[in-house]
């Protein structure tokens, strides 16, 4: 059994539970026990770091002091987020050991900061640490027939400096996974445009226009429904969408459900786990294509039939 | 007893605003030997030199000093004015109270003054122990070597093969013609392209003093300046050249469809080929990774087909020598690979094509003849974006220099297009529309106008799809605000890179590069078709990107360096080389491990006087050797000396501080 140490964020616990629900179901599976670190603190988010920087570093300092006492090898972090504020601060304090030492002053009830441990956005653990093939062996339901579109938002692949993971503008990691699952993972430009972020408290039309365009892009791929590793890209996908189509008189109707729901009900586990109660635009009848057979485009045929046709007269 | 002239120059303020120059002429009037002591403003100047020649003349100097800049920049000037005053030119020594004094030692005035009259004391007692030398005459080998048979490397040889003189034309490709045989039609004029290269082309095969070798690259070279032995690998063309008529059959019949790389892959050709129709010379090669003979030995259609019976599956490589006295680099340029750009799309969307791509589809003997297309569903496209300084000026992405001819080209590229589609439209995204060039902003301006081209100032964030258009997302800066352009097709003008192979090229030949891969000149402003390395000059894009005209101009310039170097029969170099004192030579040879011009040799000579016995000593090739004096520093029993720099100057030197 692998041991992760997990930290959860605050959506985990709240607007995200289906994704904390279903991410604790899918690690079981994986053979994966969690740790979740115990009182663990606010990553300072989208407010710290434009007040001050000792906050900045300080909060996702304590963590990473209480997570290094759990003596796992890597950290998981559900939220996109807190992934980006941890391992931005941790690529800062280990370039500077000095404000390293000086950071280390503020939480010293906690402990001294080493720099050890391995920080992984949970996407990036199942794609790196556990790989797409121990995910494939335990798939016991196909999802073959559901259309997906990947949507990583900003913060799981950028900047690439500090999460040296997948490709900045077009990723394909989460495509992979899904594909690993059985689903398909359509061509979607948007995968990693902004969805507003926290500009829906205090700026919704932003938020509105900008998400709009994601899911008007993802409606064009031609999927079933949009794939989030993200709670803020979830929620605002999700909770703004009526909305949306309010404003501008398009209907969308595009579900939003975390990897790890799909994870979950792709290795078996039944659909009330996946708490789908919670969302907002109703997840039912995409999830109804599963099983569907996906007709070839009519291009792909007509391709190979040209191959067929010019290979016989070679 | 020595009498030393002492010269010391201000330089303007360069020298002068940091040294006290006054003091320092009279610290040097201290020294016993020096007879005079004076300053000038601009020594290098023809008063500044016309007070050496003076005084010289009415002191009876035996040696001279200058205080000034760097020996690399006026020795050569100062050693003249002593020649001119009937002095050896190599009595004189240079104190570099510039670079090593004024210039690093700003901020401390005092200390500048002491090391500037530190420095002056050495050169004066080194050069009281200074010979005199005069120059070697070596001779010289009158053929040239161009590599690279692109437009600078024909601009090259023709200039120098009209001047008589033997030119050996190395080309990589089948094909001369390089590049510009690419392009469809040039600017500001809009010529043909191929109506003004080809007729050059031809020129070179036909040319008495050129040896044109194709299919072909140079894998060695050794020697020095007037003295190069080249190596020249022929790759194996499987057609024998000088029987084939260029007929043409064996590419019709041939079966093996390839990516036509002449064509940007656009179109296919055959595995045996010649890149295109105006080839020089126009004869086919096999392409030896397709041809399915060579590969798992069926077919041999070429062969049956062949009514001279050229194709020959049996040839191999094969390496040819030729002696030489000078080099032209002439290798062009590649364009930069856009992959980075993913928030484009490219290499998701087939619409999305680089600038020589449209080019060859604009170009009448083109893959579309001459009609822009969309590669997805080949129709005519109407609303085209283009984009700029893609990979260029783009430190996150690309490299950090300007590309120099995109700005021009994409204004070619608006003209083309809307003489090949008239109703089509096109929007420019650009940076900055850098035109400095003879009739270029006028170019600029025409396209503008007769085309009516939306030139929008900001850089492109994003390319999506709908439906089968391209959205095409960026900024337009000055009006402060988001646009989004629905293209049927987007153009990147892609950024100009080295060459791959220069840095392997620049290596062989003994010359530098930089961090680029282009290859650098000896002097940025006053040598600029020259290599550090005598007698291997550059030209056109292999030194930095540059459109046609330049290209021209410098290879012209390489020519008349070539014809320059060649002038005489034999060659004047610098006496300051090894020397070997075979008395004392035990014949170690560590020297000939040391020396990278494989300048040293091995003599034998007789044991003692009258001796029949003979022993091996080590000789300097005095053609070769460039006088660096590793040789000097690794023997042992101290037999070699440096012409220049020997002990008794050295150990002057040393004592004077």
């Amino acid at each position: 059994m692998n041991k992760l140490t997990y930290f959860p964020g605050c959506s985990a616990h709240g607007t995200s539970e289906e994704f904390d629900h279903t991410l604790k179901l899918v690690m079981q599976t994986l053979d994966v026990q969690m740790e979740e670190i115990p009182d663990w603190n606010c990553c300072g988010a989208t407010s710290a770091h434009v007040m001050t920087e000792n906050l900045a570093l300080a909060l996702p300092m304590r963590n990473l002091v209480l997570a290094e006492r759990l003596e796992n090898k890597t950290m998981g972090i559900a939220c996109a987020s807190c992934y980006s504020r941890m391992k931005g601060t941790k690529k800062h304090l280990d370039e500077n050991p000095e404000l390293a030492r000086r950071i280390n002053t503020t939480v010293i009830d906690e402990g001294e900061y080493k720099g050890t441990i391995d920080i992984k956005s949970m996407l990036q653990y199942c794609y790196e640490e556990i790989g797409l093939e121990t995910i494939k062996s335990k798939v016991t339901k196909s999802l073959s027939g559901l259309k997906v579109a990947c949507y990583y938002g900003c913060l799981l692949t950028r900047p690439k400096d500090i999460t040296l993971f997948d490709s900045p503008e077009y990723p394909m990691s989460m495509d992979l996974l899904m594909e690993a699952l059985g689903a398909k993972a359509m061509e979607f430009d948007f995968k990693t445009e902004c969805c507003g972020a926290s500009f829906s408290i205090s700026n919704t039309e932003v938020v509105e226009s900008l998400s709009g365009k994601i899911l008007e892009v993802a409606k064009e791929s031609g999927a079933h429904l949009i794939v989030v590793a993200c709670p803020l890209c979830q929620s605002n996908l999700d909770m703004r969408q009526p909305d949306i189509e309010k404003h501008t008189g398009r209907k969308f109707d595009l579900p939003v459900m975390y990897f790890t729901q799909l994870m979950a009900l792709a290795f078996g586990y039944p659909e009330k786990e996946l708490k789908l109660p919670k969302h907002i635009v109703s997840v039912e009848a995409a999830l109804k294509h599963i099983g569907e057979a996906i007709p070839e485009p009519e291009k792909v045929k007509k391709i190979k039939k040209a191959v067929e046709a010019e290979s016989e007269v070679e | 007893m020595a009498r030393v002239g002492v010269f010391v120059c201000f330089c303007g303020a360069n020298i002068a605003g940091v040294i006290d120059v006054p003091a320092v002429v009279q610290e040097a009037k201290k020294i016993k030997e020096v007879k005079i002591s004076i300053e000038y403003k601009y020594l290098c100047s023809d008063p500044g030199q016309q007070i050496i020649r003076e005084a010289i003349v009415q002191n009876r100097l035996t040696s001279v000093v200058v205080a000034a800049c760097s020996p690399r920049m006026h020795e050569k000037t100062f050693r003249k004015a002593l020649l001119d005053a009937g002095m050896n030119p190599y009595l004189l020594e240079i104190a570099n109270i510039r670079e090593h004094s004024s210039w690093v030692h700003q901020k401390d005035k005092k200390a500048a003054t002491e090391k500037a009259s530190d420095l002056i004391r050495m050169a004066v007692a080194k050069s009281i122990a200074n010979e005199q030398l005069h120059e070697i005459s070596v001779p010289v080998t009158k053929r040239a070597l161009v590599i690279g048979g692109g437009i600078a490397g024909i601009q090259a040889a023709l200039d120098i093969a009209d001047a008589r003189i033997p030119v050996t034309l190395v080309e990589k490709s089948p094909s001369i013609g390089g590049r510009m045989a690419q392009l469809d039609e040039t600017f500001p004029t809009l010529d043909c392209s191929q109506c003004i290269l080809t007729p050059k082309m031809v020129d070179v095969a036909s040319h008495p003093y050129i040896e044109l070798i194709p299919y072909s690259e140079v894998i060695e070279l050794q020697g020095y300046v007037g003295n190069y032995k080249a190596k020249i690998k022929k790759k194996a063309s499987y057609v024998d050249f000088s029987s084939c008529t260029g007929c043409g059959a064996c590419t019709q019949k041939c079966p093996v469809k390839v990516p036509n790389e002449f064509n940007m892959n656009i179109d296919k050709r055959k595995a045996i080929y010649t890149p295109f129709p105006q080839a020089v010379p126009n004869k086919p090669v096999i392409d030896a990774e397709h041809c399915t003979m060579l590969l798992k030995g069926k077919c041999g259609i070429c062969a049956k087909v062949c009514e001279k019976g050229s194709i020959n599956f049996k040839m191999v490589d094969e390496v040819i020598e030729r002696e030489i006295g000078a080099v032209v680099i002439a290798t062009g340029y590649d364009l930069w690979d856009p992959k980075p750009y993913e928030e484009y799309g490219v290499g998701r969307y087939k619409d999305i094509i680089t600038s020589l791509e449209f080019e060859r589809m604009v170009s009448a003997s083109g893959p579309t003849n001459g009609v822009p297309v969309r590669p997805s569903d080949g129709k005519v496209p109407k609303n085209v974006v283009f984009i700029k300084c893609i990979g260029s000026r783009d430190e996150a992405k690309g490299i950090e220099y300007c590309s120099k001819i995109c700005c021009m080209y994409t204004a070619k590229h608006a003209i083309l297009l809307h003489h090949k589609v008239p109703d089509s439209h096109a929007y420019i995204f650009y940076m900055d529309i850098r035109a400095a060039g003879k009739g270029y902003e006028e170019f600029v301006k025409r396209a503008q106008v007769e085309t009516a081209a939306t030139y929008l100032r900001g850089r492109v964030s994003k390319i999506y799809k709908k439906g089968d258009k391209l959205m095409v997302r960026g900024e337009d800066a000055q009006i402060g605000q988001v646009v989004e352009v629905e293209a049927d097709l987007v153009v990147l003008a892609t950024a100009v890179i080295a060459p791959k192979d220069n840095p392997a090229l620049a290596r062989l030949l003994g010359v530098s590069y930089d961090k680029y891969g282009y290859i650098s000149e000896a002097h940025p402003k006053l040598r600029p078709v020259e290599t550090a390395k005598a007698g291997i000059f550059l030209a056109g894009c292999t030194q930095a990107p540059k459109d046609i005209p330049d290209t021209v101009a410098q290879a012209s310039a390489c020519a008349a360096k070539v014809c320059g170097l060649f002038a005489g029969d034999t060659m004047k170099k610098d006496p300051m080389i090894s020397t070997i004192n075979n008395e004392f030579c035990s014949g170690c040879l560590n020297c000939i491990k040391v020396c990278p011009y494989q300048a040293i040799v091995t003599e034998e000579i007789p044991l003692g006087h009258g001796s029949k016995e003979i022993r091996t000593v080590a000789k300097i090739n005095e053609g070769v050797c460039q006088g660096c004096g590793s040789c000097v520093a690794i023997c042992r029993s101290m037999a070699i000396s440096l012409a220049g720099f020997t002990d008794p100057q050295i150990i002057n030197e040393i004592v004077a501080i």
